[in-house]
């Protein structure tokens, strides 16, 4: 899809993460990131919905789409005062859609085929679910690859579980995130794959207003923010977002948990890209890309 | 046989909500001193999530049920630890401005002509959106009859806001929506972008426009800034900064700066984190501010179901306007 030359309302136009370009798998390259919509849900799941979230957060993630918008210039985070050039985004971020539908065993071959493709062309698959059920694909999908989760269930013991923490004793307000930090530089080992999960029970209950699986001691869109960044500057294989079901009651008219995921989510992706604030001494996206 | 019917000659009350349960009567009967309130039902000029429009309604509503459910003599706020009694004939609803749909231009004016006749009185207009754009044609019509009372006076202009509102245009909508407003008020002859302070900015800004405003003096305290200098000290920087040079205050109130986990219920919601208490404690640092005029958009009824947006957005209402509607019982 060219970039407009003329403003558009944010209701109207191709749908697509970001106004991103749309693309076939065969056309991504290394550093790009690949937008991936896995719109099912796990039929035994307490409340039916999570497979509308792809769309949601596609149509949230629009009022983000600076890029392709001729009359913005560059966003600046207000709270940081981080300034943001996004030349170039529009290269970078592409929406392939949506896995087709069909049966449990076709829909997880999909998944692991295109999550193994977007891999190996050396780009990140950020996946918009959907049910967790499919994580494990995912995984699966990325060959001895490490798990790292933000909210949802707990993982294995292997995983990196960054909140919330399988100690219940422990409160997420008073989490020394630097120490979180150093712990998980020693867990990570970057001969492997990365895999991280983000669902929006990682967020306190105040925020997110709805969603499944409700945690009170969760955490601040502060923290959440700062951990995706963080990963960002990793080589993450694959992002994947859960949790979200916009069919919850109130949660289709609010949508203040999708606003909540794409406004933490974008942090990764400029991370990702290599956009940070303009400082000289700071990398631009051109010199992160993986060679 | 059935019995006949006793006359009933109950005494009759008007039908429908007015803001605090207030008289309802026409701008030129608003006086001196007192706070005169024009519905702007208007959300034609929202990009995206609508239902403002029925944000007069809703906050009319909101403050007649929250004032009935008040004492009604004297009483003990225990925030406050003061006490105080409510005030008689300190408002008056002046009903809902013409709007007319898809006529930028007449809606402007049909909202600016109802605060120009309450500002030249010496009352203070306070609008009720609509959306954000809503907010310059009631400063419009403030800022016309400041001219005609007072001609050599400035005003300064704060807006609690999680958006700058400062976009020159915006696309299919062109230069007069919810994203231009304040823009359109820094282009008024009386006020100077250096008297103009946002506060409660969130997220992600438009650069250009973050740099237009700074370059001429404007001030802008982000969420963050609520959050490490304290709702009551930004509030007093940014009052002060205002203030400068002016004799009057406006004060334009979107409640979208309030973090959505919190209040739902608007077009534009951002995850400020900034909390009730925090709004109000911004609120109650202006106590004493010389108000000259002030609106609260985007209260978007539709957008909550549970509407506890419209209650919270009220009760800004009796914070802001707590010395209007209150004086001071002195201690014997």
């Amino acid at each position: 899809m060219p970039l407009r030359s003329d403003p558009l309302p944010r209701m109207a136009g191709h749908l697509s993460f970001m106004r991103a370009q749309s693309k076939e798998i065969c056309q991504v390259r290394a550093g790009d990131l690949a937008v991936l919509g896995l719109p099912f849900e796990d039929t035994s799941a307490p409340y039916a919905g999570q497979s509308l979230a792809p769309r949601a957060l596609r149509e949230t993630s629009v009022y983000f789409g600076w890029h392709a918008n001729p009359q913005f210039s560059h966003p600046v985070d207000i709270d940081a005062r981080h300034e943001i050039r996004t030349d170039g985004l529009h290269e970078r971020l592409c929406d392939l859609g949506d896995i087709t539908k069909g049966h449990d065993e076709e829909i997880q071959t999909r998944v692991k085929t295109t999550t193994q493709q977007i891999s190996q062309r050396g780009a990140c698959a950020l996946i918009l679910g959907g049910g967790d059920h499919l994580a494990e694909t995912v995984e699966r999908a990325l060959p001895n690859c490490q798990t790292t989760l933000l909210g949802g269930a707990p993982g294995k013991t292997q995983d990196f579980q960054i909140a919330p923490l399988c100690d219940d004793t422990t409160d997420i307000y008073e989490l020394d995130t630097s120490a979180r930090l150093i712990a998980f530089s020693k867990w990570r080992d970057k001969s492997k794959p990365l895999f991280v999960r983000f669902d929006l029970s990682v967020f306190k209950t105040s925020l997110s207003a709805l969603c499944d699986q409700p945690r009170l001691g969760g955490c601040d869109l502060e923290i959440v923010t700062q951990w995706l960044a963080t990963l960002g500057r990793h080589e993450v294989s694959a992002i994947m977002l859960t949790g979200l079901n916009p069919s919850r009651p109130g949660m289709g008219i609010v949508k203040v948990g999708q606003r909540l995921m794409v406004t933490a989510l974008l942090a990764f992706i400029y991370a990702r890209l290599g956009f940070t604030n303009v400082h000289p001494d700071c990398q631009t996206f051109k010199e992160n890309v993986p060679k | 046989m059935t019995a006949a019917l006793t006359p009933l000659n109950a005494p009759l009350i008007q039908p429908g909500y007015r803001l605090f349960d207030g008289p309802l009567h026409d701008v030129s009967d608003v006086t001196l001193g007192q706070i005169g309130v024009v519905g702007m039902p208007s959300d034609w000029t929202h990009s995206s999530r609508l239902g403002t429009r029925f944000g007069p309604a809703a906050l009319r509503k909101a403050t007649t049920i929250m004032q009935s459910i008040r004492p009604q003599d004297a009483s003990f706020d225990p925030d406050t630890g003061l006490c105080s009694l409510p005030v008689a004939n300190w408002l008056v609803d002046c009903g809902d401005a013409e709007v007319t749909a898809q006529d930028v231009n007449a809606t402007t004016e049909a909202i600016a002509a109802m605060t120009e006749v309450l500002t030249v009185a010496g009352a203070i207009p306070l609008a009720l959106g609509g959306d954000h754009y809503n907010s310059f044609p009631a400063c419009l019509g403030y800022s016309r009859g400041l001219i005609k009372r007072k001609p050599a006076t400035r005003f300064g202009y704060i807006q609690i806001d999680g958006h700058l509102d400062f976009s020159d245009r915006l696309g299919a909508w062109g230069s007069h929506n919810h994203a231009t407003n304040a823009r359109r008020i820094s282009e008024l002859p009386n006020v100077d972008i250096s008297n103009m302070v946002w506060v409660g900015i969130a997220g992600w800004v438009d650069g250009g426009d973050l740099e237009l405003i700074e370059k001429q003096g404007g001030r802008i305290f982000s969420a963050s800034d609520v959050h490490k200098l304290g709702a009551a000290e930004v509030m007093r920087q940014a009052l002060a900064h205002a203030m400068r040079g002016c004799d009057e205050l406006y004060l334009s109130i979107d409640i979208d700066a309030m973090d959505a986990g919190y209040l739902p219920g608007t077009g534009s919601i951002v995850h400020s984190g900034i909390t009730p208490r925090q709004y109000y404690d911004m609120l109650e640092a202006l106590a004493t501010a010389p108000l000259g005029g002030l609106d609260i958009v985007e209260v978007s009824p539709p957008l909550d179901p549970s509407e506890r947006t419209e209650f919270l957005a009220a009760e800004m209402l009796f914070r802001i306007l707590h010395r209007f509607r209150t004086r001071p019982v002195t201690a014997q």
